[in-house]
């Protein structure tokens, strides 16, 4: 219970999920403290049953539970972290070119990033993957984001909406961190290693397995 | 490649699977050995072919997994005795591949010493790194490498640990790619909890591991236990798919070992007597 007499908000939680991890990861950058399920999604393949769809019918994970609130999309969950517990606004730019960049790069996470989840687990549990080549792509996705991040060097931006990190970098992060885990140590992008540094650097950040400390 | 003509690795058995990832009506190919099998539910059982040749392979279920060989076993399948022990839970964590050799992922079991660099307060502490020495013999009666009396502090032994603990230690090379823990139980002293590593050897340098735990626990849940496991197997995958070469070298020379290592060194030595070829770097074979 919270001071004022109200639940925690639940995590429910998948060790080896890129997205979990992104959502533990802003919880922690801002302080968030919360319970975690646990959701046995390998080799249980609890997200398929009926109690999980119940929850969240996208049978995904993370999903996260604040009282009445349901929210099962980890770009959203990042989104709603930042919007209610960041009182700087820095996490979430509400104004001008800041706002759309960050939901600029916040798309990107969702639409490119699943290729290296994909490619991820696929190496490491043998979990079935509909994509044909979900390494291939997501070795696209991160040249995109390497030539992006030297544009924002160029211009003295260390992170991908600017000068400090946003959501959109912690949505980025863990997709591209965990590469190694399907093989992709980052060898030909200078510029992605050297932001997954600062965003290490961050206080309060926490790793999880798999994330290299040499990159 | 294709299978491997190494007799010492196909006179074993091996774990493919768990009997319940093999469902009426759609079977599974699994790798083993260099060679691809499928795996079909049939009316009470499942069958093991051998896709290249459509030869029908010896299968056992034993201790919650699916077991097959590719070769004529010399002797029967090592017991684990505490199976017999109704009121323990067996929790499978979930195949895990790793480019790397399998017996690569013995050796990371059996060693003590990451513990507090790779399992950083889980399975060890950055401030109390010490390996107290431990006993370690080839068992000849029964072919085995046990390492006994190893100590090890640990922040968080287990999923349902509460607080730190010297935790005890009994390693055990059961066969070349199979290694079993018993480890003081946190919830019951006088007990051990039992932690395996059936290895089932895809290439020489690529490897599905089936972890699993077989504990005293009344308290954690199934899905706690697991994802604990989890954990603690990713941060080891990590470092194994890092080590180079990806095959085991057995020269005395290759690699240099500390006391730590006495496990890892009478494994290397009894894995040398066998004359197995599998998973080994043979460029500095003597």
């Amino acid at each position: 219970m919270r001071p004022d007499g109200s639940a925690l908000p639940v995590l429910h939680d998948w060790e080896l999920s890129a997205g979990c991890y992104a959502v533990r990861l802003m919880a922690s950058l801002l302080g968030v403290a919360y319970h975690k399920a646990l959701v046995d999604v390998h080799p249980g393949g609890e997200t398929e049953g009926a109690a999980f769809r119940a929850l969240n019918p996208r049978g995904t994970v993370p999903v996260w539970v604040e009282g009445p609130l349901v929210i099962g999309d980890t770009v959203a969950i990042l989104g709603h972290l930042a919007a209610t517990r960041d009182p700087s606004g820095a996490w979430l730019p509400r104004e001008g070119a800041a706002f759309a960049r960050t939901l600029d790069w916040l798309a990107f996470a969702a639409r490119r990033l699943p290729a290296a989840d994909t490619a991820r687990l696929h190496a490491m549990a043998g979990l079935a993957t509909g994509m044909t080549d979900a390494a291939g792509a997501a070795r696209e996705a991160f040249r995109a984001l390497d030539d992006h991040l030297a544009r924002q060097a160029v211009d003295g931006h260390g992170f991908l909406a600017g000068p400090t990190p946003t959501v959109a970098d912690i949505a980025c992060f863990p997709s591209v961190a965990l590469g190694v885990d399907f093989g992709e140590a980052l060898e030909r992008s200078p510029k992605l290693r050297a932001w997954t540094r600062r965003i290490r650097a961050l206080p309060g950040f926490v790793t999880t397995p798999g994330v290299p400390e040499f990159l | 490649m294709s299978r491997t003509t190494d007799p010492v690795a196909l006179d074993d058995w091996y774990v493919v699977g768990l009997p319940g990832d093999v469902q009426a009506g759609r079977p599974v190919t699994r790798r083993l050995l260099g060679a691809d099998l499928t795996l079909e539910r049939t009316a009470d059982d499942v069958r093991v072919t051998e896709a290249a040749s459509g030869r029908a392979l010896p299968v056992q279920t034993a201790y919650g997994h699916l077991w097959t060989t590719l070769g004529a076993p010399k002797r029967p399948l090592f017991a684990i005795e505490e199976f017999a022990e109704a009121d323990r839970r067996l929790a499978p964590c979930g195949a895990v591949r790793v480019r790397a050799s399998g017996l690569r992922l013995v050796e990371n079991f059996l060693d003590m010493a990451h513990f507090p660099f790779v399992h950083t307060d889980i399975l060890g502490a950055e401030d109390k790194p010490a390996v107290e020495p431990y006993d370690c013999e080839i068992r000849r009666d029964v072919d085995e490498v046990w390492a006994t009396n190893c100590r090890f502090w640990q922040p968080q032994a287990a999923a349902h640990a509460d607080g730190g603990q010297m935790s005890d230690y009994i390693y055990r090379v059961a066969s070349p790619f199979n290694v079993l823990l018993y480890k003081t139980c946190p919830s019951d002293a006088g007990r051990q909890d039992v932690i395996g590593l059936f290895i089932q050897p895809e290439e020489e340098d690529v490897s599905v591991a089936h972890a699993f735990v077989h504990v005293v626990d009344a308290v954690s849940s199934h899905t706690a236990i697991v994802h604990f496991q989890q954990t603690v197997f990713l941060q080891d995958r990590f470092i194994l798919e890092n080590q180079r070469p990806r095959l085991l070298p057995l020269s005395p020379r290759a690699e240099t070992p500390t006391r730590a290592d006495m496990s890892s060194i009478a494994y290397r030595r009894w894995l040398k007597e066998k004359g197995l070829r599998f998973g080994i770097d043979r460029r500095d074979a003597a």
